[in-house]
């Protein structure tokens, strides 16, 4: 690490102190919040800042989504909070306080801050606390270990109390949770099929209970009955442990169904955070917009489907001002001079990082971008 | 375990083949063993003679082909290689005599090398980038730097100006070959040197061959699955360890099965008793029934070597067992 980096790491640690973890007495709501987090891939000149500035928050037994393109930086804010990144990967900035429970019996809940934490907290927090289901389960299950020895590796690393028996009997409630034949323990990942593997996973993921388990799109690699399924046991078992989630995707059609918050991401950046329903029936953001109309609603009648133009931008020569104005449509002078930032908007829970929302400015919000949010829910489908 | 059944009976037949062609090369090359042997004596050679000499050698030279590979498989098969023509002394004793000693020093200092390498490999892997990456083009100078170059310096530094180290050959000539303490302590002692040379000259591969599949491994989402899952940096390293071994035990194996051949240049610049110096004077001599036996021992080791290295693997890689489980 060169010294310029160790400095801006030291000026981190900083903002770290300054920054302080949710506070109150007894039982806290909140399980994680991140304020001003940045990663950079490399150091000095060629360092690009794949996560910069984001600030998120998320309560107990709640579903964050977190949605955007590929490279948008959503994989990398996530691995990165949960000090999985490896170089060149630098966390520079920023803090992540996530919720222990109390340190004695009805104590307050102690947070400790996952960017500074050392190795040993952070071991004892993995698994126990925060587990991941990584995208592809094919690789991410060892090919040489058996199904079992998976199950085994886990409780021996955090219940050393338990017996032989014990893990075994666990691992086998596991597996039939997500609906397994328990003969699948003695199963090599190869043996099994797709679905089947990122069934593995989940079942790995909720071993120890854990408050929060974060999912990198478990489902993309998966055929749409199969992901239906999964995502309709994901639902199951969370409504019966309640574990909050955090689910990355860049399909918004399946988070608005499954998510109570998304956040959408671009060029490392938070564009838009609203409530899924809300952002599902009316984005604010051209691109969320664009991500809507690149994906068919899961239910709802057909509509054509626009996508966005051009390609992502690349980090390491982002545009000036908003990073999106070269490909939005309703782009307008002050959007390639200033970068908007993420701004609260009258309607309730709702943040959105574009000048078309800005009161002083007098653009013409187009009319894709004012639809109201229908106060009805229950209707499902599309906004019309 | 119907594929290990399979693969044993693909050897059998290579086996077959090996011994077949090592019986026909020599018989398909101009000349023949008994007219080298008249060449070499120094006196006119009467017909009579010549016909002793052949029958002292089996006398089947004026048999047919099948006639002779058929006697030749039978006594293979009783371990009679026949009689060495400049050593006048059977193939088998000689190879009893020649092969422990190349499989004594060539085969630890194989082992070690692989044991050694593949650790530091593993480590450097790992620490990618860290000041022990140094170790790296240390051990590629010594690999790369030829070896009777490397063997003679050695010698010459260690042997003869610090003698730290015995010089030449496998054992004192105070000792006589038997299992006392005397010559075993004597036999290891004038096996350093040789052991350390080849260790530091072929350390290089097994380091750098591990070195990269562990940092390939590193990168594997499995890796970052059981850093997530929270196990003991041990634990991690090991997971990674263990998926990366498995290109350098193949390696090994054929390494192994190299062993027998002897490492030439280590013998002549040690003068060691080996296979490999043995190999050089058959050669040298057109001594046929010792080449010929000296080849099929190590086609033999070759095949064994191979052997053991698919079961070896179809232990650890269960992906090699497809067909195994219906």
């Amino acid at each position: 690490m060169s010294t310029d980096a160790l400095e801006r790491r030291a000026a981190a640690d900083v903002v770290a102190g300054a920054a302080s973890p949710p506070s109150g007495s007894g039982m806290n709501e909140r399980i994680l919040q991140i304020n001003d987090f940045c990663v950079d891939y490399g150091v000095d000149e060629g360092a690009v800042r794949a996560v910069d500035g984001v600030d998120l928050h998320l309560d107990r037994s709640k579903v964050l989504g977190v949605a955007g393109e590929s490279g948008s930086g959503k994989s990398t804010l996530v691995y990165g909070f949960t000090r999985l990144l490896r170089a060149p990967a630098l966390i520079t900035g920023g803090t992540a306080f996530f919720n222990v429970g109390p340190a004695s019996e009805g104590g307050p809940d102690e947070f400790i801050d996952l960017v500074t934490a050392n190795e040993a907290t952070l071991r004892r927090v993995r698994w126990t606390q925060i587990s991941v289901v990584i995208q592809s389960a094919l690789n991410a299950l060892n090919p040489v270990v058996r199904v079992g020895s998976l199950f085994n590796q886990v409780f021996k690393a955090h219940r050393r109390e338990m017996s032989r028996a014990d893990r075994r009997t666990r691992a086998i409630e596991l597996l039939e949770l997500v609906g397994l034949n328990p003969d699948r323990l003695q199963r090599f990942p190869h043996e099994l099929s797709g679905g089947q593997r990122q069934r593995v996973m989940i079942a790995l993921a909720l071993a120890l209970d854990p408050q929060l388990v974060i999912m990198d799109e478990p489902t993309t690699a998966l055929d749409v009955v199969t992901q239906r399924e999964i995502l309709g046991e994901l639902a199951e078992l969370r409504a019966r442990f309640g574990f909050a989630m955090i689910f990355i995707t860049h399909d918004l059609s399946l988070l608005v169904e499954l998510a109570d918050e998304i956040v959408v991401m671009y060029a490392g950046r938070l564009v838009e955070r609203a409530g899924a329903r809300a952002l599902y029936d009316a984005p604010r953001h051209p691109y969320t917009l664009g991500l809507l109309n690149s994906f068919p609603p899961m239910h709802g009648e057909r509509q054509e489907l626009t996508g966005i133009p051009g390609a992502p931008p690349d980090l390491s020569d982002l545009p000036s001002g908003c990073a999106f104005h070269p490909r939005c449509p309703y782009a307008m002078e002050r959007c390639a001079a200033e970068r908007p930032p993420l701004a609260k908007l009258s309607e309730e829970g709702r943040y959105v990082a574009c000048w078309l929302h800005v009161d002083e400015v007098h653009a013409t919000v187009p009319v894709e971008l004012r639809r109201a949010v229908p106060t009805t829910s229950a209707g499902e489908g599309g906004a019309t | 375990m119907l594929p290990i059944a399979r693969r044993l009976g693909v050897y059998v037949v290579t086996a077959w083949v090996a011994v077949t062609a090592n019986f026909l090369l020599p018989r398909m090359m101009p000349g023949n063993p008994i007219q080298t042997l008249i060449g070499k004596l120094q006196y006119n050679v009467t017909p009579a003679e010549v016909n002793a000499i052949r029958l002292s050698f089996g006398g089947s030279l004026h048999n047919s082909l099948v006639h002779q590979y058929f006697t030749y498989l039978d006594q293979m098969f009783h371990g009679n290689l026949g009689v060495s023509i400049t050593l006048s002394t059977p193939v088998t004793t000689i190879l009893k005599g020649a092969v422990p000693w190349t499989v004594g020093l060539i085969g630890i200092s194989t082992v070690l090398s692989f044991f050694i390498g593949t650790f530091t490999g593993a480590l450097l892997g790992w620490t990618r980038g860290s000041r022990m990456d140094s170790l790296i083009p240390t051990a590629t100078f010594f690999q790369a730097v030829p070896y009777f170059f490397l063997g003679t310096v050695m010698l010459l530094v260690f042997g003869s100006d610090l003698h730290w180290f015995p010089e030449l050959g496998a054992y004192s000539l105070n000792v006589t070959p038997s299992w006392t303490w005397a010559f075993v302590s004597s036999a290891i002692r004038y096996g350093e040197l040789p052991m350390i040379s080849i260790v530091l000259s072929s350390i290089a591969g097994w380091m750098l061959g591990m070195r990269n599949m562990m940092i390939t491994m590193v990168a594997e989402d499995f890796v970052l699955m059981s850093v997530a899952m929270g196990l003991p940096r041990r634990k991690v390293i090991m997971t990674a360890a263990r998926n990366a071994i498995l290109p350098s035990i193949a390696n090994l194996s054929l390494a192994i099965g190299l062993v027998v051949s002897g490492a030439l240049l280590v013998e002549l610049v040690f003068n060691y008793p080996g296979v490999g110096n043995l190999l050089l004077n058959a050669v040298e001599n057109e001594d046929y029934p010792l080449i010929q036996g000296i080849f099929l021992i190590i086609t033999l080791a070759v095949l064994a070597a191979n052997l053991i290295a698919d079961l070896v693997y179809f232990a650890l890689d269960p992906r090699t067992r497809t067909g195994a489980t219906a």
